[in-house]
């Protein structure tokens, strides 16, 4: 290594330029890697007006590429875009030392504390990463740019309505919880509810069975009288079937009404009803006739004599015109 | 940061001596007996003696294989060491002082 020192300095100029920019390379990429320099230090010497003088066409067809296809621009992508070997090669070397001599002069007077590009790129927000830093920033600024980043005052004086998130409730709707809270807990009042939304005030304690009878009835018939009637049946008439007409066809035409003690003499043996059924009330829609002929129909006893008809009672069907017709026909033959 | 900018200069010293920006001799140049003497730990300062006497002569080269580039940044004040830097700078042309 020594003996290329004395043969370098032998050599000619343009040898001693390539070792020149090679060193430059190995020194402001050290210095991006070990934090001490940033992208933005390199571009406030390599300004685009540099890049645009000494930077190849196929060089900037690279960083036109990326930077339409990178969400954000700003001095890392450049700089990574580029390489720091293009820029040492095509800069020239009085900017680059330029730059080199700056960060140097900065870290011996311990100015900056720059971060290095990957730390950078994660923990700066992105309008900030364009912004170039002041040669002679001290290290708060730079700590906080979030700060130097306000655009205005109004802003940075209401953070917590801006970090609020859409979907969480107003305040307002947190109140029922703290209401419900029977004793305050730290210092806040215990709120009152609102009368729409307050609950049944609480009963007294009932003393006996009755009154807890009692109770139960006024309540059953406080959620009989708040209960909402449903319809139980259409309202509206029902296809004409004729189904209803037959079945009132079908209805058994008033008798006449037998007394009670004729129809011991009538029926001969009238069976008397079982002692259950006497008990047994009348259901609904039944007359009760049709109760008695069940009961008699349930006995099996003398059903014959339970279904004989007096004469009387044919005279309708004789007088039926469609009978009539039909007991002469049978008549006939 | 006293880390980054010791690996820095470290690698500047590196980078230097081995792009032949600068030699051991312009090294020496700034670094001078005094300053080693004085920012070299003892047993460093040792090791450069005994290798001097090995070989029966003290060049900046020798010193230079004893106290390399990182023991350089650890020992030396950096300014020093960049003084030596600028120095080769300016002598390379690459600055003002060095065109004019």
């Amino acid at each position: 290594m020594h003996c290329r020192c004395r043969g370098a300095r032998r050599g000619h100029w343009g040898r001693a330029l390539v070792n020149i920019k090679a060193f430059f390379v190995a020194t402001l990429s050290s210095a991006l890697d070990l934090g001490i320099a940033t992208p933005d230090d390199v571009l406030r010497h390599v300004t685009p007006d540099v890049l645009s003088t000494y930077l190849p066409r196929p060089l900037w067809a690279r960083l036109l590429t990326a930077a339409l296809g990178a969400p954000r621009v700003d001095a890392q992508l450049v700089v990574e875009t580029i390489g720091v070997p293009n820029l040492c090669e095509h800069v020239p070397s009085a900017i680059v030392w330029a730059c080199v001599a700056e960060i140097g002069q900065r870290s011996l007077t311990g100015g900056v504390p720059a971060q290095p590009i990957s730390r950078m790129a994660a923990a700066t927000p992105g309008p900030m990463k364009a912004a170039p830093l002041p040669v002679s920033a001290p290290p708060a600024v730079t700590a906080a740019p979030a700060v130097a980043a306000a655009p205005a005052p109004a802003v940075a004086a209401a953070p917590a309505i801006a970090a609020m998130p859409l979907v969480s409730p107003p305040p307002a709707a947190a109140a029922p919880a703290e209401i419900k809270r029977d004793t305050p807990s730290r210092g806040m009042p215990v709120a009152t509810p609102p009368p729409a939304a307050a609950a049944p005030t609480p009963k007294p304690a009932p003393d006996g069975l009755a009154d807890v009878v009692a109770a139960l009835e006024s309540d059953e018939r406080h959620t009989t009288a708040s209960r909402t009637r449903t319809p139980t049946g259409p309202r509206f008439r029902q296809n004409p079937t004729g189904i209803s007409r037959l079945g009132a066809i079908n209805t058994r035409r008033p008798q006449a009404p037998v007394s009670a003690a004729d129809e011991p003499t009538r029926s001969g043996a009238a069976p008397t009803p079982p002692a259950g059924a006497a008990a047994k009330p009348a259901r609904r829609g039944e007359t009760e006739s049709d109760e008695a002929f069940e009961i008699e129909a349930e006995g099996k006893e003398d059903w014959k004599s339970s279904l004989a008809v007096e004469d009387e009672q044919l005279v309708d069907w004789q007088a039926s015109e469609s009978t009539q017709t039909a007991a002469d026909e049978y008549r006939k033959r | 940061m006293s880390d980054s900018r010791q690996a820095w200069f470290a690698r500047m010293m590196e980078s230097g001596l081995e792009h032949s920006i600068f030699g051991p001799s312009d090294v020496l140049a700034h670094a001078t007996p005094d300053v080693l003497a004085t920012h070299l730990p003892p047993e460093l300062l040792s090791k450069v003696l005994a290798a001097s006497l090995a070989a029966g002569a003290m060049t900046p080269e020798r010193v230079l294989e004893t106290v390399t580039p990182e023991l350089l940044a650890k020992h030396l004040p950096h300014d020093v060491l960049w003084a030596c830097i600028a120095a080769a700078a300016a002598r390379a042309g690459v600055t003002g002082a060095g065109r004019s």
